[in-house]
């Protein structure tokens, strides 16, 4: 037995290690010290009881923050993404304006605040052909908020698939600093949304409220939401500024009820997985019935999204091009690893997406050469089970994103451009359109035609659209 | 509005920038997360202005307010993880909640009475003299030691028992 001393005496005797205050909250402070004091003068002046409980019932947590352009001293909420890598799917599913009815544009424009100016985006998501959501910094620091000046984390909206863009409420959480912070965003539906990477919020008013979700202490690297459910990968991450998905050595697959926020671990994919050490990332990709997870230790996971059930690794019989132990069932390993995360927590060494309903497509990247990358392209027809080379994507730029659609197109975002395929990753080609230098950080297809891409150059205050198939591609500028 | 004088403003954010990153450090060993901590600290100096002009010793009432936030938090914590647990009944445990280096002793503290907790936190980690735990604490300085004495003893049997 230990000497029960040690473990008392050291606790006692370590030092406290100071914690700087993150930039603005002397003021956030102030604010809410005199809004308190504003308060009890009136419960005072009123005498009113119900007045008491009304202050008393405000969440703490349920704050958002409104900074909407044009100029920069404003700041606006503008946090959307139409689908990340992986998620390609989930909008194809949402797609559907039945499914997912679509806010009328001509209707709320006029009542909107405009996009805050200086956005700069990160992330996007679509809800249907029209409505979709981009999250980003805008404004200038120290002239954003309120309530903080320095918190600029703004989300622009749009109900007309980008012709125009107004601001929305997002959380009061700045951009990436270790496990501080936001940077990604979906959307479930108008109504159910989430900010996450590293932090986790969830709106349930179309944004207007925000409410901070307990993560305990781990960090949010993906999110998708497809079916009855939403899923987020919360892993155990040291890295530091705006890295915050990398030096991850444990993660795990967590899921919630798109209107509620009881998070908790998914039955078999929710105890954690790990590389000895090695710091690795993770894939999350929803279609309208299955999920799929590619764990950091190339673990290929699948199960239902419309409930709450156990997912499980998908098995292989070995008869595959690219399988293990040929004539048994075993796990079925991916064909590569996702090895480290990229700045937005996607894998870096495999990118993966789904087309139609059971055939799911694997980029495997080799470490970058220069300005050039290997990348391999690898299918499978059955869900996970067996993998088949399909070909080679240009060796330009590295890859950050893959997309691809119901009948079968695939998008390669890299830092050199997009490249579209129509033969199942066997050929490619580059995109048409005036597009931004150094290239997209993320693509997503709404549906076969319609698409939505984020220029790795934040500066260019735009999103990128296509409207046919992911042949050629335009700007759309924020405000 | 009752707004701070520019004096009091002032001296306000003396005591913000010289104690802000110690409070906000001493409360990040007590809970989960940098966020947490912030948090915490950033209400407990939020209640601090609201009554700055009537306080003596601005920093002491930090760290009871502090104290008093943090053990809401594990009870609320608390109450969470057994939520959680019962969710997981029949599930694995997660590996990925490894517990932080101090977890262990600070686990036990929170099973500490309040009347004990409090004078610890403030005498062995926040660094106080019995005399002003005392004040804070509106006790006695004997009550106050022998508390501590107490909190101690406990806390080693509790380890020695766990380490067992």
């Amino acid at each position: 037995m230990a000497d029960p001393r040690d473990d008392l005496d050291e606790w006692m005797n370590a030092q406290v290690q100071p914690l700087p205050p993150p930039p603005g909250t002397f003021e956030l402070i102030r604010k809410r010290a005199r809004r308190r004091k504003v308060t009890r003068a009136a419960v005072a002046a009123a005498g009113a009881a119900a007045v008491i409980a009304v202050i008393a019932t405000v969440p703490r947590l349920v704050i958002t923050q409104l900074n909407v352009g044009p100029g920069p001293a404003a700041s606006g909420n503008a946090a959307g993404n139409t689908s990340s890598a992986g998620g390609n799917r989930q909008h194809t599913a949402s797609a559907s304006p039945s499914a997912v009815p679509s806010r009328s544009a001509s209707a709320s424009a006029s009542a909107l605040p405009p996009a805050p100016g200086n956005f700069q985006a990160t992330s996007v998501t679509f809800v249907g052909l029209n409505t979709g959501f981009v999250l980003g910094q805008a404004g200038t620091p120290g002239q954003c908020g309120p309530p903080s000046r320095y918190i600029c984390t703004s989300i622009a909206g749009t109900g007309d698939h980008g012709t125009t863009w107004h601001g929305v409420r997002a959380p009061v959480s700045g951009a990436p600093a270790g496990a501080a912070g936001v940077s990604q965003v979906r959307f479930y539906n108008t109504s159910d949304g989430w900010a996450f990477g590293p932090q986790l919020w969830a709106t349930h008013d179309g944004g207007q409220t925000w409410t901070r979700i307990r993560t305990h202490g781990l960090r949010v690297t993906a999110l998708e939401a497809a079916g009855q459910r939403v899923f987020a990968v919360w892993a155990q991450c040291s890295g530091g500024g705006p890295d915050f998905a990398a030096d991850c050595t444990s993660s795990a697959l967590y899921s919630a009820s798109p209107g509620g926020d009881q998070w908790a671990p998914v039955p078999g994919a929710g105890t954690g997985y790990s590389l000895s050490g090695t710091a690795g990332s993770a894939a999350l990709v929803l279609s309208p019935s299955r999920g799929y997870l590619l764990a950091p230790d190339g673990t290929l996971l699948s199960g239902p999204v419309a409930s709450a059930g156990a997912w499980q690794p998908v098995t292989s019989t070995g008869t595959g091009s690219v399988s293990p132990s040929p004539g048994t069932a075993s796990p079925s390993p991916a064909p590569c690893e996702p090895g480290p995360a990229q700045a937005d927590g996607q894998p870096s060494g495999a990118l993966l997406t789904g087309t139609t309903s059971s055939t799911l497509v694997l980029v495997c990247t080799s470490p970058a050469t220069g300005a050039t990358q290997a990348k391999q392209v690898y299918t499978s027809a059955d869900d996970g089970q067996q993998w088949q080379k399909a070909g080679t994507a240009p060796a330009a730029g590295t890859a950050t994103s893959v997309a691809g659609t119901a009948t079968g197109t695939l998008v390669l975002a890299t830092t050199a451009g997009l490249q579209v395929s129509t033969d199942g990753g066997a050929s490619w080609a580059a995109v048409r359109g005036a597009l931004p230098s150094g290239g997209f950080s993320y693509v997503g297809m709404t549906s076969a035609n319609q698409g939505v891409a984020v220029p790795a150059d934040v500066t260019q205050h735009a999103v990128w659209f296509t409207f046919d198939g992911g042949q050629s591609w335009h700007a759309s500028p924020i405000p | 509005m009752d707004r701070l004088r520019t004096g009091d403003r002032a001296a306000a954010e003396e005591l913000f920038n010289t104690c802000y990153p110690r409070l906000a450090g001493w409360v990040r060993r007590l809970v989960d997360d940098d966020d947490t901590a912030h948090e915490i600290a950033a209400e407990a100096f939020a209640r601090l202005l609201g009554r700055w002009s009537r306080l003596e010793n601005p920093q002491s009432y930090l760290y009871m307010i502090a104290t008093n936030l943090v053990r809401d938090h594990w009870r609320k914590t608390g109450r969470e993880r057994k939520a959680l647990q019962a969710v997981q009944a029949g599930v694995p445990s997660d590996p990925s909640y490894q517990p932080a280096q101090d977890v262990h002793v600070r686990e036990l503290l929170q099973t500490l009475p309040d009347r004990l907790r409090s004078a610890f936190l403030l005498h062995y980690y926040a660094g106080f003299p019995v005399r002003d735990v005392a004040t804070m604490l509106g006790r006695p300085e004997g009550t106050i030691k022998a508390d501590l004495f107490q909190a101690r003893a406990r806390l080693r049997a509790a380890l020695g028992d766990t380490d067992g």
